[in-house]
């Protein structure tokens, strides 16, 4: 605990069992941190995951040994894809009982290996105060990434007059590569030799606060700005340079540019498949531009031509220094013809669709609120419609793609951001995965709001099986309780709004409720996801929205 | 199919719960073929050297290092390709060796700069440290008299001094 209180942590989301008593007991004496008794384990660490997406501090959760244990991994393995600062505190059976298979032993040190930043198992009280605050060091610094810490019962009884370290260094951790200024230097040139440069701006962004320097680089050389799904946010939806997200369900303009650009500067990105598609058709007449702090992920997908290393934080600003001004105007004008000729499509149906509700939701909630998705359709159709404005604000689980990640995130939101308007955006599959925190939630009267979009169906599988199995759906119809009596029992706010007359008002009554708000939205059961790269195809291969006037949806991209 | 060939890599790690477990992991995860893996305590207490010998091509090879050098347990790596360096592994050969033809392969053995560790009644076992190339050139070259048991050390490598 005192660790805890040393590092700031003001609040924990955990669940107790036999070898963590101890601690539990010890917790009594430390009000100041405020422990969280969640459902589930797996959304301890999904709570931890949105406190730490919202905030950009460390977030922390509790498990006991044995299944305890076992049910953080999917939270853990979720938060390592995505980089996000996290310790996990694991009990552990008796030191000297571990190895034999006692009661709830289960071997989480070597489980999390491949999903952790760094794990421990503390055998001897001595290690636990140095392990403890290289813990927080290692989560939080550099690539950020989840750390657990196993620590056996007895160990959290015993007493140590081994004080904190006061510092940590550690051998060879190297937090982000060395920067080295002949490659800024010749990235500069780069930008001022290219007719047709972009930019594609990753989480990398968000996590080193660079979004200014970011918007001060695209000012000054007049660059587009291209999103990865979890770079949303870094800089400003409304800005001018921003073409919004790109990727499998990416803006039609993104892929188009990236397609033709001559120049392409990815910064703080991982050139994920979902955003490079095949990787032998992307960006094929760029050069390629790779700022990141961490070394192992240049070339890892895609061959580059320079790399900068560096922690962004010192190399976006020297590049932005570096670079000249200039303007790319004939660029652009291509760029807005691809916009105006491409747009996300709303279509103006009778029905009640997702694409309604979900840009109703980024106007009604001025584009401010801190939003969380599950993962399916509507995550996609959040990323796309949702006009973020800052870090922090966005918090979707990109890398594992982790269904019930929407509602606990959010929650871990809304408990580290209490003056802020928090919507989870959530499927009706997605959701029945861990609503179960809706007790928790009811207990806090936590300020949390869930977009509920019911379509009846695993949208995105299903979407899959009509264009790629042939309309044969295998089990992905989705049934659900009655979401109104469900939200009765446990004493939630609820409305149900299946028109698109009713949507407004809707709106207006979820937001102006106080505490949990579960708002169903009844929507058009067979949407589909717009634009859409086929899995494992290049992005020249984008299917464009069916919904575009005739003439302007084709399959594939014009001559 | 990519050209791959045997690289050679130490790595200096900390030595603690887990590390050797976690290097493993990375292997296995990322795909890493390795062809050798021997560790032992080095000039600083606390601290391990691991010689690695990967299959691999360059780029393979390239985000092998770039892994290594990643993890948390590493202190550093160094890549021996195209530096001086030696490198040895050692082999215990157990051979069936009837009385008669012990001094056959007594004079194998000699040749070959290889120590006989151990004479029983009925089986002789060879020593060779030697680079992986030369044991198995042994291996061959006992194999007439019919081998009971090979056991390998792992190479371990060092580069030399700069
Ligand atoms: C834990 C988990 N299981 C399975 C999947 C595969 N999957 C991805 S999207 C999806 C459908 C999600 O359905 P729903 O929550 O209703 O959202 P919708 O797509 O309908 O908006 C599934 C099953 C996953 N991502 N995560
Ligand atoms: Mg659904």
């Amino acid at each position: 605990m005192e660790a805890l209180a040393l590092h700031g942590v003001d609040i924990i989301f955990g669940y107790p069992g036999g070898v963590v008593l101890p601690l539990y007991d010890e917790m009594t004496r430390w009000p100041a941190i405020q422990h969280v008794l969640v459902r589930h384990e797996q959304c301890a660490a999904h709570m931890a995951d949105g406190y730490a997406r919202s905030t950009g501090k460390v977030g922390v959760c509790l498990a006991t040994s044995g299944p305890g244990a076992t049910n953080l991994v999917t939270g853990i393995a979720t938060a390592i894809m995505d980089s996000i600062p996290m310790v996990a505190i694991t009990g552990q059976v008796n030191s000297w009982a571990v190895g034999t298979d006692a009661f709830q032993e289960t071997d989480i040190q070597g489980i999390t290996i491949p999903i952790t930043k760094h794990n421990y198992l503390v055998m001897d009280v001595d290690d636990l105060p140095h392990a403890l605050v290289e813990a927080f060091h290692l989560a939080n610094t550099g690539r950020k990434g989840p750390v657990l810490v196993d620590i056996p019962k007895d160990v959290f009884t015993a007493m140590s007059s081994v004080p904190f370290p006061t510092e940590i260094v550690r051998r060879g951790y190297r937090a982000a590569a060395a920067t080295n200024d002949t490659a800024i230097e010749t990235a500069a040139k780069l930008v001022a030799e290219a007719k047709k440069p972009v930019i594609i701006a990753g989480a990398g962004v968000v996590w080193s606060e660079t979004h200014q320097a970011l918007a001060d680089l695209a000012a000054k050389a007049d660059l587009p700005i291209i999103n990865s799904l979890l770079g949303l946010g870094s800089i400003d939806r409304q800005n001018e340079r921003s073409l919004g997200m790109m990727g499998m369900h990416g803006e039609a303009v993104g892929t188009l540019a990236v397609q033709e650009a001559d120049l392409l500067i990815g910064i703080g990105i991982r050139f994920d498949d979902r955003l490079t598609g095949k990787v032998a058709g992307f960006a094929p007449n760029a050069k390629i531009i790779h700022f990141d702090l961490d070394p192992s992920e240049f070339a890892k997908v895609v061959e580059t031509t320079l790399c900068v290393p560096g922690d962004l934080s010192e190399t976006l600003p020297a590049f932005t220094a570096a670079v000249a001004p200039k303007v790319n105007d004939e660029w652009w004008a291509k760029l807005r013809g691809w916009q105006e000729e491409f747009p996300l499509v709303i279509p103006d149906s009778a029905g009640l669709m997702a694409r309604h509700v979900l840009q109703l939701l980024d106007r009604t909630t001025n584009s401010d609120a801190i939003i969380s998705t599950d993962v399916g359709q509507h995550q996609m159709w959040t990323a796309q419609l949702y006009r973020f404005k800052r870090p922090f604000q966005w918090l979707s689980s990109g890398g594992l793609g982790t269904m019930g990640f929407g509602f606990p995130a959010a929650m871990g939101a809304a408990f580290a951001n209490p003056k802020q308007e928090v919507w989870a955006v959530v499927g009706d599959g997605g959701f029945q995965m861990t609503l179960q925190e809706l007790q928790t939630a009811v207990e806090h009267k936590l300020n949390v709001k869930i977009c509920l979009v019911n379509n009846g169906y695993l949208g995105m599988v299903r979407q899959w099986q009509e264009l790629f199995f042939e309309n044969r759906y295998s089990h992905v119809a989705m049934g659900s309780p009655d979401y109104g009596k469900l939200a009765e029992a446990y004493g939630v706010t609820f409305f149900r709004c299946s028109t698109r007359e009713d949507l407004e008002s809707t709106f207006q009554q979820a937001r102006a409720a106080d505490g949990p708000v579960l708002v169903e939205f009844l929507v058009e059961m067979e949407e589909n996801v717009f634009p859409m790269v086929p899995a494992g195809k290049a992005n020249d291969q984008v299917q464009m929205d069916p919904g575009l006037p005739n003439d302007k949806a084709p399959m594939g991209i014009p001559a | 199919m990519r050209h791959t060939q045997e690289h050679t890599v130490t790595a200096l790690v900390h030595n603690e719960h887990g590390t050797l477990n976690r290097m493993i992991s990375l292997f296995r995860r990322r795909g890493f073929s390795l062809s050798s893996l021997a560790v032992g305590d080095c000039e600083e207490p606390g601290l391990s050297r691991m010689s690695i010998v990967v299959n691999a091509d360059d780029n393979m090879l390239r985000q092998c290092v770039m892994q290594l050098e990643k993890a948390v347990d590493v202190v550093s790596v160094e890549s021996l390709d195209g530096k001086e360096y030696v490198h040895r592994e050692l082999a215990f050969i157990q051979v069936e060796a009837p009385p008669e033809k012990r001094s056959e392969i007594i004079d194998i053995s000699r040749v070959l700069n290889c120590e006989i560790v151990h004479l029983g009644l009925k089986t002789m076992t060879v020593q060779v440290v030697a680079n992986a190339r030369k044991i198995q050139g042994l291996i061959r070259l006992l194999e007439p008299y019919g081998i009971k048991k090979i056991v390998r050390s792992g190479t371990v490598a060092m580069s030399a001094e700069e």
